[in-house]
């Protein structure tokens, strides 16, 4: 029997995803990932107006709120027979590109890179670039006043961290740089969203607010900023680190797990909506960067099983036919996420599964020339490659908007289709920057009648199911170096490497200390 | 600055305050922010005065926080009172962090993201105005105990304004988009 190790919460800060592994000479011999907190906001939704869904879902996360709202909308157009004009679509598009930019950048440079530094290195900084000695200063100032937080990692630096000086004061320019840069990609989604968090105007049937010239313009000249940034900052910054101080752990696939991925597929780039950013598809065990066939992705091969999990169901079950009744009493369960299934088989998705089945060229060409196995860091540089696919179909959504603008009838909502239907389902997938997501609305005498959202770290974090299988999160970890049982730091760096996303609930704030009561005002 | 140092602020009619309402409005008690900041979006305030709701968002608000001088910040608070009751503290109040502010949304709070603004910008002077909650599970609506205190709640805002400002805010301006 090995050390058992728990990290509880694995998220930077706090959050609800708690990782439970079993270490036997210095590796990871078995894993059990939990969701500890109980959600099934769904319930909230039934017997409501279905156009109400998507903005109650859009507060099921803090952080990722706009995409619940994509994939509810899209659920919504299916089920009210809603055709939604290119211009629709197209600030749709923007709106959601916009937030792929955000996402991605603060993922790496702010959740995910002190993982991979000694953030301390900078104090050893002797160079003489003025903008970087004010950096040195400004870190080295907090350091001495004992505030690092929340820059200072959680677990002891190893021998994969990064220690050069040079190396370090410049990863933490950029990570300031890109607190800069991420205000700007929100304000920009802020441009035709109309305001955030939580935009209005993404209703179903199509869009709300008219663009105008102006705002267009605008539009593009934001996006040209962080499109250099992504160019000459991010993606040199990923694929420095991975194939330079990373390069074992990206050599050795650490973190890759089943090799199972699943992409529902995104962005129509045309009119007829035949073409798209992101192709659908799922692979069933990747070995090595080809010879693998693309499966067509088929809605109907999805199940949820609750083998594991504190829910009440007999057998594993289609979205339109799971509920969210709690049984605390189950024996073997282990957590509140559910075992999502394609084909009966536990999938990855998120932006290396995109890739993979995109068969894109960049990074299966960086995976081929370096030697890159799927896994943490292969995940990193597919995050960092797809925020420049998006970056560049987003300029090529601009021309379409502008030149959809100057056509008369231009239109952006299917207002025939606003009425909700007396009866009618659907289903809405949508990629956002995490992974598959889909919400599956059934609809009676007007109202919601079922509702049921499988989102994209409940695939990933998903407990075992009916035959014993693990989640990918679990199946990922097995074999992860861990010389220190103190110091967990790789099972950290491949969960991380995922971008989990959990906790989507509780805010409140809790100073664990009586002090604050003495500030009661009433 | 501390509570106990609240008595020597001077106002400044220029200043510009943020008055933000956070937390999860599918949470019952937990949205309390939310549902006072939707209220305030309705009140007449000068053009300085910005009302935003911030839902669970983190560092989305950062860009909010930096244009602001002065902040307001409205949230549910375990401060170890009965429910309903209400809080007043500047930030500087909390012990340093960590290890105290125990939250969630993903990977980083509101309250981290007010320090780390202070990374690229200047930080707004910060008090937090928390109502104890009753009930965290799951729902649109308050309890009634905590609906009851929303006009003393925002009572206390609009004091800290007139405190901010150094004046009544006399100005008619509605401001209703939150960016």
């Amino acid at each position: 029997m090995g050390k058992r190790i728990t990290i509880d919460p694995i998220t930077r800060i706090e959050g609800h995803l708690k990782i439970e592994v079993e270490v036997e000479n210095g590796k990871v011999k078995n894993a059990w990932s939990s969701g500890t907190m109980a959600r099934g906001f769904e319930a909230l939704l039934l017997g409501k107006d279905p156009r109400d869904a998507s903005y109650v879902t859009s507060r099921f996360c803090g952080v990722c709120f706009s995409v619940h709202q994509m994939a509810s909308v899209r659920a919504l157009d299916a089920a009210f027979g809603a055709q939604v004009p290119w211009g629709g679509r197209l600030l749709r598009n923007l709106v959601m590109g916009a937030e792929y930019i955000y996402d991605h950048m603060v993922h790496f440079y702010h959740l995910s890179a002190l993982d991979y530094i000694d953030i301390m290195a900078i104090a050893n900084y002797t160079g003489k670039d003025r903008e970087l000695n004010k950096v040195k200063e400004k870190i080295v100032g907090l350091v001495q006043r004992g505030d690092t937080f929340p820059l200072t990692p959680r677990y002891k630096p190893d021998e994969f961290s990064v220690k050069d000086p040079d190396v370090v004061i410049s990863a933490v320019k950029h990570y300031l740089d890109a607190l800069k840069m991420q205000i700007k990609a929100k304000n920009m989604g802020v441009i035709f969203g109309g305001r955030a968090p939580h935009y209005q105007s993404i209703v179903v049937g199509g869009f709300t607010q008219y663009p105008d010239i102006n705002q267009v313009a605008r539009f593009r000249s934001m996006l040209d900023e962080l499109a250099a940034f992504v160019n000459e900052v991010y993606i040199p910054d990923v694929v420095a680190f991975g194939t330079g101080p990373l390069l074992p752990l990206a050599k050795a696939g650490i973190g890759g797990g089943h090799r199972n991925y699943l992409s529902y597929g995104s962005f129509e780039m045309d009119e007829a909506g035949k073409k798209l950013l992101f192709k659908p598809g799922v692979i069933f065990g990747l070995d090595g960067t080809k010879g693998k066939r693309v499966e067509p992705f088929n809605p109907e091969k999805i199940t949820e099983s609750i083998r594991y999990s504190w829910y009440k169901e007999d057998k594993p079950k289609h979205p339109y036919e799971g509920a969210q009744v709690f049984d605390l009493g189950r024996s073997d369960a282990y957590s509140f996420v559910k075992a999502p299934r394609y084909d009966n088989v536990p999938m990855e998705v998120g932006p290396l599964a995109r890739g993979v089945v995109d068969q894109d060229p960049t990074l299966l060409g960086l995976m081929k020339d370096y030697g890159v196995k799927p896994g943490a860091v292969a995940r990193h540089a597919a995050r960092a490659i797809e925020t420049k696919k998006v970056v560049d179909a987003m300029y090529h959504w601009c021309d379409e908007l502008t030149a959809a603008m100057t056509r008369p009838g231009f239109k952006i909502h299917d207002t025939a289709h606003w009425e909700p239907p007396a009866e009618g389902e659907g289903a809405g997938f949508f990629e956002p920057p995490r992974g598959a997501l889909g919400h599956w609305i059934r609809i009676k005498d007007h109202k919601i009648a079922s509702y049921q959202a499988v989102v994209p770290s409940t695939w990933n974090a998903s407990p075992r199911d009916e035959r014993g299988i693990r989640g990918q999160y679990e199946e990922s970890l097995i074999g992860v170096p861990v010389p220190d049982p103190e110091n967990p730091i790789n099972v950290v760096r491949v969960i991380r490497s995922f971008d989990p996303c959990l906790a989507c609930a509780v805010h409140l704030i809790d100073p664990k200390t009586n002090e604050i009561r003495k500030f009661m005002v009433e | 600055m501390t509570s106990e140092e609240r008595g020597n602020i001077s106002g400044d009619p220029e200043k510009r305050i943020l008055i933000l309402g956070v937390g999860n409005l599918l949470l019952g008690d937990e949205g309390v922010g939310v549902h006072v900041a939707r209220k305030m979006m309705e009140m007449d305030f000068p053009p300085q005065v910005r009302v935003v709701e911030g839902g669970t968002d983190g560092f989305g608000l950062m860009h909010v926080l930096l244009e602001a001088d002065r902040l307001i910040l409205i949230d549910a608070v375990k401060g170890g009172g009965p429910p309903g009751s209400i809080y007043r503290f500047e930030i500087e109040d909390c012990p340093p962090f960590p290890d105290i502010f125990k939250t969630s949304v993903h990977q980083i709070s509101i309250l981290e993201v007010i320090n780390l603004s202070g990374l690229i910008g200047s930080t707004p002077r910060t008090t937090i105005i928390g109502v104890e909650p009753k009930c965290l599970e799951m729902g649109m609506e308050l309890s009634p105990e905590i609906e009851a205190k929303i006009p003393k709640v925002i009572q206390l805002i609009r004091e800290e304004v007139v405190l901010s400002l150094g004046q009544f805010p006399e100005k008619r301006s509605v401001e209703v988009s939150s960016t």
